[in-house]
């Protein structure tokens, strides 16, 4: 029997899935590989060591799951995370550790840029946020402060595009993840001459673009050690965001999905880019023509992981999860609201909507009758507003009535139902244990003539467990939001000070 | 605890035990000049605080240790304190004279002592990566040191056997909460992330299971299963990736012979590199080597 493997290429891991033709999971398999900080706000990975872990996995997953089972493999189909840039020689070599999305080396570069009107023009026409994230800001850096890596450099490419290239032999890149660099047109797919003239490079320095569906082949080399036939389709794929998004049957207006892992996003997808004045969202395309545009946040199961790791109870050594379990239970027996706590969870600065790397974290409105307890519901309501802050601005671009949650924390049900409460709108979870995986079945179905086109894969996403919003809850939550908004803006210039104490 | 202060070979008390060096418990109310300058300790020593506060130097870094702190020096370091006294208060220790003490992981007690040999290399490799040699809050630590005063003055029966547990005991307390205390047992990934710089800081170490567990402070079983859960890998396929990446990076960007570089990363022979570069990514290190110079 025919089968579908997909291969996400994330943040700390590389997950593996199988999926029959008609979609039905058959399997998974990960497998993590380490992120490096050489100084505080440095972030990095070894391409070696992605390359490895994401060979080895995939041979075992076959080895264990696939070949044996009698299935056989028609795509396999990539996502992965966006904004890695990684330096090559004209071998093909990589030139040191491949820079990654956490990386905020460029807050000089990225603070300078957003002051001068070419800011408004390359957002525009790339439709990415002008931040130390971006590749087109990491490439500016490299070339102002690391000379030497700059001009041994024949290309700067993505994670992504590394593995392919060594899996397959040709370095290209998606438009997909090509539009979140900062550096690609997004209207017009093709890499944008302001962006490349500001990095200080010419399109030649960067892989060629294609589009989402380009399929590609096997060296002949791993389709004899992956025992894969030589005309198993590799297709190129997107983002991780954009599968996301797609797997979360987000399509067309008045949808929205929130996705709550370590950091956090609420995303919408339409065919126009979002136009914000400040700049505050992003627009990525997942297929030529249609744009996922939303925020994202720092702040989020990270800061919950924070708190449980300071102030929640461990039985046995390393029982996180076991930790965060018992908080929530506490957290419930608080009404929403946290009888008036308020946490601002900027303990990383904050990207969406503020974009304010100062930013930083607060308990306001304590009084005497606040116990633990309340500190543990103020935390996770913090979290929240702050997710329902980027969803408010983003509606007054594009409304939306309904909306599915996916990610890791997302799918405890106090957490589903407190964003049902303070959106005031209904909420589903997404069915499928993986959105980014789904995502990228729904693409290659499509490829392979499954369906007719994305959207009516889109369609097919079945999403359960509705939350229905408490309308008296709504009410407490609007009227605390307010003070934490008004506080998030009012803190601009003491978050300025204390950052500058802190010398973080 | 009452004072005193036992010292090979003046003190009889001390002769069944020849690898106790000193045992003391001294209550300081006057300070006595050069009586605790710097020096090189030829012994493995525990220190423990019952009353106090004292300013020292150990291993080159200072430290303030306050009551119901601990501190361990290693044979070789040096400690004590800058001020050349010890100040007002009240410190146990004991100095053991291991039959064989280095960095790399070599530590023999000697026969009194029942923790077994892999333990033991696993208990010096731990305590020779660790840089924290003060461990605060180890109450259970002076516990330890009364009842070991009490068993070498009370010489009841049995007294050897339970004066050699209870140093087995006080090592092995040590050990665990240094590595509770390096993790505070909470947040895997952050002391994985140390346990993985461990490894490749000494990749041609042939690493032992056994080992990296007692760097997280598990036993094997449940740390196998953590790392299998976080990284979806045995610790051994985990640590194989990481040979493979830099065998890699060496075969693209040197001309080291094959064989230098599967000793360096952690082979235990170029045959056996060889076959498992091949098994993983198709190509023999050497056609992949080709591969990536001719290739533009």
């Amino acid at each position: 029997m025919d089968c579908i493997i997909t291969i996400d290429i994330g943040t700390s891991a590389v997950r593996v899935f199988a999926f029959e033709m008609n979609g039905k999971a058959i399997g998974f398999m990960k497998g993590s590989y380490p992120t490096f900080h050489t100084e505080p706000i440095y972030s990095e990975q070894d391409p070696e060591q992605v390359f490895i872990t994401v060979l080895y996995v995939l041979k075992n997953f076959l080895t264990e799951k696939i070949n044996t089972k009698k299935y056989k493999v028609a795509a396999i189909c990539f996502s992965a995370a966006m904004h890695s840039v990684l330096p090559v020689n004209k071998n093909g070599v990589p030139l040191g550790n491949a820079i990654t999305w956490a990386d905020n080396r460029g807050k000089k570069e990225a603070d300078d840029l957003k002051k001068l009107p070419l800011a408004k023009t390359i957002y525009d026409a790339t439709g990415t946020p002008i931040h130390p994230m971006s590749p087109l800001i990491k490439i500016a850096w490299i070339k102002r402060h690391d000379k030497e890596r700059f001009s041994k450099t024949d290309k700067f490419i993505a994670i992504k595009n590394y593995i392919i290239q060594q899996l397959t032999g040709e370095c290209v890149i998606d438009y997909s993840l090509a539009s979140a660099t900062g550096l690609f047109n997004i209207h017009k797919l093709h890499w944008d001459n302001n962006a490349l003239a500001y990095a200080g490079i010419n399109a030649d320095r960067l892989p060629a673009p294609v589009p989402v569906f380009y399929s590609l082949h096997l060296r002949r080399e791993y389709q004899v050690s992956l025992g894969l036939p030589a005309k198993t389709k590799i297709i190129i794929g997107a983002s991780d965001g954009c599968m996301a998004t797609l797997g979360a049957g987000v399509w067309g207006e008045g949808k929205a999905t929130i996705t709550i892992e370590q950091s956090g996003a609420v995303r919408v997808a339409g065919n126009k880019m979002i136009r914000d004045s400040k700049q505050r969202f992003f627009n990525y395309l997942l297929t030529d023509g249609y744009y996922v545009s939303g925020g994202p946040t720092n702040n989020g199961g990270v800061i919950f992981e924070w708190f449980a790791k300071q102030f929640g109870v461990f039985n046995e050594a390393y029982g996180i999860d076991d930790s965060i379990h018992t908080l929530i239970k506490e957290a419930m027996q608080v009404p929403a609201g946290a009888d008036g706590l308020l946490f601002l969870p900027y303990l990383l600065g904050e990207r969406a909507p503020l974009w304010n790397a100062n930013a930083r974290g607060a308990y306001f409105g304590l009084n005497i009758k606040h116990e633990q307890k309340h500190f543990i519901r103020a935390t996770l309501e913090g979290i929240l507003y702050e997710l329902y802050s980027i969803g408010k601005i983003l509606e007054e671009h594009r409304a939306f009535s309904t909306l599915s949650i996916n990610g890791s924390f997302a799918s405890y049900p106090l957490w589903a139902q407190i964003i049902a409460d303070m959106f005031g709108k209904p909420v589903s979870v997404n069915n499928s244990y993986d959105s980014i995986g789904t995502g990228a079945l729904l693409l290659s179905q499509t490829e392979m003539g499954v369906y007719r086109s994305l959207e009516d894969a889109a369609k097919t996403v079945s999403l359960q467990a509705a939350y229905h919003p408490n309308k008296k809850d709504h009410q407490v939550y609007m009227k605390y939001f307010s003070v934490f908004e008004k506080l998030s803006h009012k803190l601009k210039d003491e978050f300025e000070e204390i950052a500058l104490l802190q010398n973080l | 605890m009452s004072q005193f202060f036992l010292q090979q070979p003046a003190s009889g008390e001390l002769h069944p035990f020849p690898h106790i060096i000193e045992l003391a418990c001294q209550k300081i109310q006057h300070i006595q000049l050069n009586s605790f300058v710097r020096r090189q300790s030829a012994e493995l020593r525990f220190f423990y605080i019952t009353e106090g506060k004292f300013e020292w130097v150990i291993n080159g870094q200072p430290f303030t240790l306050y009551a119901g702190d601990s501190a361990v020096v290693l044979p070789q370091q040096e400690f004590g304190s800058d001020k050349g006294f010890l100040d007002p208060g009240t410190i146990s220790w004991i100095a053991i004279q291991p039959l064989q003490f280095s960095k790399n992981g070599q530590l023999v007690l000697g026969s009194w002592s029942s923790i077994p040999e892999n333990e033991c290399k696993s208990i010096a490799r731990l305590l020779s990566v660790n840089h924290l040699p003060v461990l605060s809050k180890l109450g259970i630590a002076g516990s330890i040191f009364n009842n070991l005063q009490k068993e070498i003055r009370g010489q009841e029966i049995g007294y050897s056997v339970r004066v050699n547990q209870l140093i087995d005991e006080l090592l092995i307390t040590v050990v665990r909460h240094l590595t509770r205390q390096n993790n505070l047992q909470r947040d895997f990934p952050q002391i994985f992330m140390k346990l993985e710089q461990a490894l490749r800081n000494n990749l041609d170490h042939q690493w032992l299971v056994d080992e990296m567990a007692v760097m997280v402070g598990l036993g094997t079983t449940a740390f196998t299963e953590k790392v299998k859960n976080y990284t979806g890998f045995s610790p051994l396929h985990y640590l194989i990736n990481i040979r493979i990446a830099e065998a890699i990076k060496l075969l693209k960007n040197t001309n080291k012979s094959v064989t230098d570089i599967a000793l360096g990363t952690g082979f235990y022979s170029s045959q056996h590199f060889s076959t498992t570069f091949k098994k993983l990514t198709g190509y023999t290190p050497r056609q992949f080597r080709a591969n990536n110079i001719k290739k533009t």
